[in-house]
């Protein structure tokens, strides 16, 4: 990522959210990413990890940096589209959180982070009802 | 063989060599060379070369004897062969070889240009050959795959490429049609070369990229816009039903600025083989084995064949700018940033009109231009300031869902 994208990145953020600490890590590495924090509906706290290698060319992979279980005890691990997940890396929860091909370099770390936050609390809500994520997200872009 | 191989040989100090003598049994065709050449031939002889001043004697254990003299300061062969009469043709020299494009291209301007070519599947490859044909000089080419049996009906490899890296077929073939063409080869992926891909770009004076994947399109445009070079950008879409090319040239919209245009946002890309499909995302991971091959929809070669075209000429004018030409008049005519051409009225293009009495709605097998209006505040291009996406259509579809007051917040490390 160039000094001008990640600032304009910064920006972002801190206009939105000017209260909540993100934490860039390993920026001058191959292997750069960020980390947020998220609170859900019901109150609990979760981090986001955003890897940016390759970013905003590439899509970036994002976690939950725990490994999650359905309801029924099932480890998120790998990949569901009821549940809108992909294979685990780092040994987290991975979200599909955007269609690759449907990925674009306008799009901002900020819009990747809302959608982690609103996968968060679809996953709350199945392990409520017991119902696929699937049922309150619909696969959009 | 050519007069420069004879030429080393006859002033060296060797009295004799043994060279390769390359046959296509049953044909009385052969190819001679004082050295081993890459080749895709029958079978291959040792042949000796000798001046023929030597001893008519030696060599009778040869199939084919090369004798080479020197008659009014020019050098020339006889070939005696066991096997059959061998009448001796040499290979053109370099200016003699595209002399038939000269009037339409200025072959001169065309040896000295160098092109870049990312991708050499269905695209890349025809593309690369069409060029070498019309007399480029000097190719930069990169792919990391290697030919399979997948490949074949679309792709200029034949079965006796298979296994090999397209790279390496490729550079035969360029050198095939072009035997002094200069060719660097990278077989690797540029999304993971990005120094070496910006080192290339540079050299380059067009690139073209004939990848299948929108990470290496992004990085190429933001390359080419970084150091104000013209590239050109082209796809099938499903099952080659058509495709379209985008042409980036300095200042003007870049690959970015496309995506969200009407025409170009219709379509997805063409999803070819599965395993490069699951490598870009274009087959999610949750797909199964069997479900993947429904993905699979290729069109057919002669479907693919008029869109690689439209990229040939355009690289070809880009190439000959400014320079007076047979095809400078193109100029005039290729004035768009996007291409679009139909093969079949279905999906898409199902209210398309038909050819007969089309007048002037659009219809198949014909091209289409449009102007792409620069997008003010592109991440990739704008020397303005950068608008991204935050999201807002998401935060207004589910923003009554999530709460994203998430003050004092801070991250477990
Ligand atoms: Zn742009």
């Amino acid at each position: 990522m160039t000094p001008e994208r990640l600032n304009l990145e910064k920006q972002v953020l801190q206009k939105e959210m000017p209260m909540v600490q993100c934490v860039f890590k390993d920026m001058s590495t191959s292997e750069p990413y960020v980390l947020m924090p998220v609170k859900t509906n019901i109150g609990k706290v979760y981090t986001i990890r955003i890897d940016l290698k390759g970013f905003p060319n590439q899509l970036p992979h994002a976690f939950v940096t725990k490994m999650l279980q359905t309801k029924s005890g099932r480890s998120m691990n790998d990949a569901s589209a009821a549940m809108h997940t992909l294979p685990t890396e780092h040994g987290y929860t991975r979200i599909c959180h955007y269609g690759s091909s449907s990925w674009t370099p306008m799009v901002s770390l900020f819009k990747v982070y809302i959608k982690c936050a609103l996968w968060l609390n679809m996953y709350e809500l199945h392990l409520k009802t017991g119902k696929d994520m699937d049922y309150y997200l619909s696969h959009q872009s | 063989m050519s007069k420069e191989e004879l030429e080393f040989f006859f002033n060296s100090s060797d009295f004799s060599i043994v060279g390769k003598a390359y046959e296509w049994e049953g044909e009385n065709v052969v190819h001679i060379h004082t050295d081993k050449i890459k080749h895709s031939f029958g079978s291959c002889n040792d042949v000796l070369f000798l001046k023929e001043d030597n001893d008519a004697n030696e060599g009778l254990e040869y199939l084919y004897v090369v004798y080479v003299s020197k008659q009014n300061d020019e050098i020339t062969a006889k070939v005696h062969s066991k096997s059959f009469e061998v009448e001796v043709n040499y290979i053109p020299k370099k200016q003699e070889l595209y002399s038939r494009n000269k009037g339409i291209l200025e072959v001169n301007v065309l040896e000295e240009k160098r092109v870049m070519i990312v991708g050499l599947g269905s695209f890349g490859s025809q593309i690369a050959i069409e060029l070498a044909k019309a007399g480029v000089g000097e190719f930069s080419l990169f792919d990391f795959d290697r030919v399979e049996l997948h490949n074949l009906a679309r792709h200029t490899a034949t079965v006796k490429d298979l296994g090999r890296l397209k790279t390496d077929v490729i550079e035969e073939s360029i050198k095939g049609k072009n035997p002094y063409a200069c060719v660097k080869k990278y077989a690797i992926n540029i999304n993971e070369h990005l120094d070496l891909m910006e080192d290339e770009v540079a050299k380059a004076d067009i690139v073209i990229c004939a990848t299948d994947n929108n990470e290496s399109r992004f990085n190429l445009s933001s390359t080419l816009v970084h150091q104000k070079k013209v590239g050109l950008f082209g796809r099938a879409v499903t099952r080659a039903e058509g495709g379209d090319v985008f042409r980036y040239r300095p200042g003007g919209p870049c690959y970015c600025c496309l995506i969200g245009n009407q025409w170009f946002g219709l379509s997805e890309g063409e999803v070819s083989n599965v395993a490069s499909a699951r490598r870009n995302g274009q087959i999610a991971a949750y797909v199964s084995e069997r479900d993947a091959d429904a993905f699979v929809q290729v069109g057919l070669s002669a479907d693919i064949e008029p869109i690689c075209n439209m990229m040939v000429k355009l690289a070809l004018m880009e190439l000959s700018r400014g320079v007076e030409s047979g095809i400078s008049c193109l100029e005039n005519e290729l004035i768009y940033d996007y291409y679009m051409w139909a093969n079949r009225r279905e999906r898409r293009h199902a209210n398309w009109a038909a050819m007969p009495g089309a007048g002037s709605k659009p219809t198949i097998m014909r091209w289409y231009g449009a102007h792409i209006p620069k997008n003010d505040n592109c991440s990739l291009c704008s020397d303005r300031e950068v608008l991204l996406d935050e999201g807002g259509t998401i935060r207004s579809k589910y923003g009554d869902m999530i709460n994203l007051d998430m003050s004092g917040l801070s991250v477990e490390e």
